[in-house]
């Protein structure tokens, strides 16, 4: 029998493209509806005990099927991406709660500041939304995905706390003690882990491999916050089904999409809306395949920017060696964060700035790697001597960069690279910025300095950390002006209006921190305007 | 006639000899910490095995490290410094560092329990979180709009 047999093609009311972040976030938002919502999802679900941390080999593992770059990690859930014309390689993950299976947990705010970086520093665009209209939203995402942190952090207006802040570990107070004897800026970082029993979830156990999976359930991925109750409350989530495009109408209307089953056969599911939520490589991808008589150039895409303004936050990587042994990998890689350098200085050569998030240590193997790769550590009979001297002594920091948009950054359609069912595959094109190259280069110098007044002996640097293409912002941006932007201030497309996009490709701008709470709010913002305006939303 | 070994191993003997020395030679053993070399029996089984993943490339380290005169009697030290660091052989370190820092008696003397992490994870502690009276002693640092 196939797959499809068992399936309802009748016409949904709402279709979402991605299972990830924004779709799941947008899913549980719309339930309440009782709207027929159907999500098509490309990967499938995880299984939590098949995570790499379950066994000894999971530092391999990370390096293989666990992989964060997909072109390594080739499972059938993924597609290739041609990322040579970067020196930020792509990371992400394709299944049942997209990227935050492998995320990191980071879970900052943007400030009020990011929303108007042209009124405040005459560079790219403000958004048309800002931090008030987002602040409920921010709140109401926080209580879904159970977020821990200590109130009071003087870098941002108050935000309450859910659950106590991580601990710093040896680590993170040996970082503290560098920050403070400079007088520099730090908090506990706001992370979305649980570190008390949370809404049937339990609390971390340190298991330090979040990357590449929580075993523990600790780590707030998508699969186990929105989904389940989404699930519960009626919507349809499609998994192994990968959207080829959407199509369009006589009426300029999206009608629905065509997409491979688990089978590998096309199938077309009707919709009344269709909303957007691939992440910022997947969503212009296929907007870009999307290409019809009235819409020879891609969906979307009379503004010509879908595709462009690629933002990726180029990071660079800090890390000290200490004499004293700290906590090696033990722990979640979030601790404390510094926003020191966070607003534009005018004293500085560069505009916009930047988050130290301090990394704890690594693995085994990965220390053995880093040692290697730097030449720290030789092979034959000086190996044993110098490998002792990193384990358990690399502490440091990251640093993430706002990137500002650049037409030129972009996401094309790769003109011979096919994914698994024959659509052509994103090709990256991307360049470090004059104003990021100096953002890099004077938060390396500020990171060494604090690392050195915390004690450390030596430092090891990675600018730009070339494996960090993980956050993937503004392909499709969001404005007023339909000239000037793909979506409107409230996520519907300018061109097509039953499609609206909730992922990272609307950013206007990046900001300087990782921007999964705010890519939530956003998809949770988006569709409460659309319930909201149910009767008249095509008007 | 083939020198090819019929078991499940992808290498010939010749590239199986090639490989303990090369191995051997990356991590040796240690009398001083008590630790077996990268060539010790139960960890080169493991590197065999982890080979197949990505056979092509580790046979071209192989490759490489004989054509840089492995195997030909000449002195270790000799052909050292030919093969660390060559790009060619990363994938080689890779799999050695992988397979060797995930055996028992390696683990246990660097005071690492030999377990996955999961299910019993590890304790970290709190640090002192009055440092941060210091922070906010400084006050409100975000920008107004
Ligand atoms: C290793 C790693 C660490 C990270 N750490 C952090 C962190 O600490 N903090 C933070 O804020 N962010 C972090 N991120 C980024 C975070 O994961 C993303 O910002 C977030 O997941 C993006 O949400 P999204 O909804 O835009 O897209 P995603 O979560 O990427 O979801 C997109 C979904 O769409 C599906 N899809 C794509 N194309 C198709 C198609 N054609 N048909 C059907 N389905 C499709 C994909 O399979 C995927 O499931 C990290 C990411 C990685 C990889
Ligand atoms: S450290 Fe905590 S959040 Fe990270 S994987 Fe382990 S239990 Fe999960």
């Amino acid at each position: 029998m196939s797959v499809s047999s068992d399936i309802d093609f009748s016409p949904a009311d709402v279709l979402i493209i991605g299972a990830g972040a924004s779709g799941a976030t947008a899913a549980w938002n719309l339930a309440e509806t009782k709207m027929r919502i159907v999500c098509l999802e490309q990967g499938g679900w995880t299984n939590p005990s098949n995570y790499p941390t379950t066994g000894r080999d999971w530092e391999s593992r990370a390096q293989s099927d666990f992989s964060i770059n997909p072109n390594r990690r080739q499972q059938p859930g993924d597609y290739p991406v041609n990322d040579d014309d970067s020196p930020i390689k792509i990371a992400n993950f394709n299944g049942v709660g997209g990227g935050t299976v492998l995320y990191a947990g980071h879970y900052p705010r943007f400030h009020p500041s990011d929303f108007k970086v042209k009124s405040l520093d005459g560079v790219a665009d403000d958004w048309p939304i800002d931090y008030g209209d987002l602040e409920p939203f921010y709140a109401e995402n926080d209580r879904i995905t159970g977020v821990s942190g200590l109130a009071g952090d003087p870098a941002y207006p108050a935000k309450q706390s859910l659950m106590p802040p991580l601990p710093m570990g040896k680590s993170g107070q040996k970082l503290a003690e560098g920050f403070n004897q400079l007088g520099w800026h730090w908090w506990p970082s706001d992370s979305a882990i649980a570190t008390q029993p949370y809404n049937g979830r339990d609390q971390c156990i340190n298991l330090g491999a979040c990357i590449y999976g929580c075993a523990q359930g600790a780590k707030a991925s998508t699969d186990i916050t929105y989904w389940p109750e989404a699930v519960r409350a009626g919507v349809e989530l499609r998994t192994w089904c990968r959207v080829k495009e959407i199509n369009v109408g006589d009426d300029g209307l999206a009608s629905g999409v065509t997409y491979f089953d688990e089978d590998g056969v096309e199938q077309f599911q009707p919709a009344h809306v269709v909303i957007m939520a691939c992440n910022g490589v997947g969503t212009p991808r296929i907007l870009l395949n999307s290409v019809s008589e009235q819409f020879p150039d891609g969906l979307a895409n009379s503004s010509g920017l879908v595709g462009k303004n690629l933002m990726l936050h180029p990071y660079a990587s800090i890390q000290g060696v200490f004499e004293e042994p700290l906590d090696g990998y033990r722990g979640p890689h979030d601790s404390i964060w510094s926003q020191e350098f966070y607003e534009t200085g005018e004293e500085r050569d560069f505009i916009r700035g930047f988050t130290y998030e301090t990394t704890r240590g690594r693995g085994l193997v990965a220390t053995a790697l880093t040692g290697v790769h730097s030449g720290r550590i030789p092979w034959g009979a000086g190996h044993h001597d110098a490998y002792r001297k990193l384990h358990n002594r690399i502490a440091g920091m990251v640093a993430i960069c706002e990137d500002l948009p650049e037409e030129h950054n972009s996401v094309t359609l790769d003109p011979s690279i096919k994914d698994a069912h024959g659509i052509p595959a994103p090709k990256m094109t991307y360049s470090i910025s004059d104003n990021s190259q100096k953002m890099l280069d004077f938060a390396v110098a500020r990171a060494t300095e604090t690392l050195r007044a915390a004690g450390a002996t030596d430092v090891i640097i990675e600018s730009p950390l070339a494996s960090g293409g993980w956050h993937l912002m503004g392909t499709a941006r969001m404005g007023k002006d339909p000239q000037k932007s793909v979506v409107n201030e409230w996520g519907r497309s300018h061109d097509v209006k039953n499609l609206f996009i909730v992922d990272g490709s609307i950013f206007v701008t990046s900001a300087g921190v990782n921007p999964t709470r705010t890519i939530q709010t956003l998809a949770l913002y988006i569709t409460d305007q659309i319930k909201k305006r149910l009767t008249h939303l095509f008007d | 006639m083939s020198n090819t070994i019929a078991t499940d191993s992808l290498f010939s003997a010749d590239e199986r000899d090639a490989l303990k020395i090369l191995v051997g030679m990356i991590i040796p053993a240690s009398a001083v910490h008590n630790v077996p070399g990268a060539d010790d029996e139960l960890i080169f089984a493991d590197i065999l095995d982890s080979a197949k993943a990505n056979e092509a490339q580790i046979r071209k380290c192989v490759e490489h490290a004989v054509s840089s005169g492995l195997g030909d009697g000449l002195p270790l030290e000799q052909v050292l410094p030919e093969l660390e660091g060559h790009p060619v052989m990363a994938p080689l370190v890779s799999l050695v560092m992988q397979c060797y820092y995930r055996d028992d008696r390696v683990m246990v003397s660097l005071e690492v329990e030999p377990r996955a992490p999961f299910p019993k994870g590890f304790e970290v502690p709190q640090g002192d979180w009055s440092m941060l009276d210091a922070v906010q002693k400084r006050g409100k640092i975000w920008r107004d709009v």
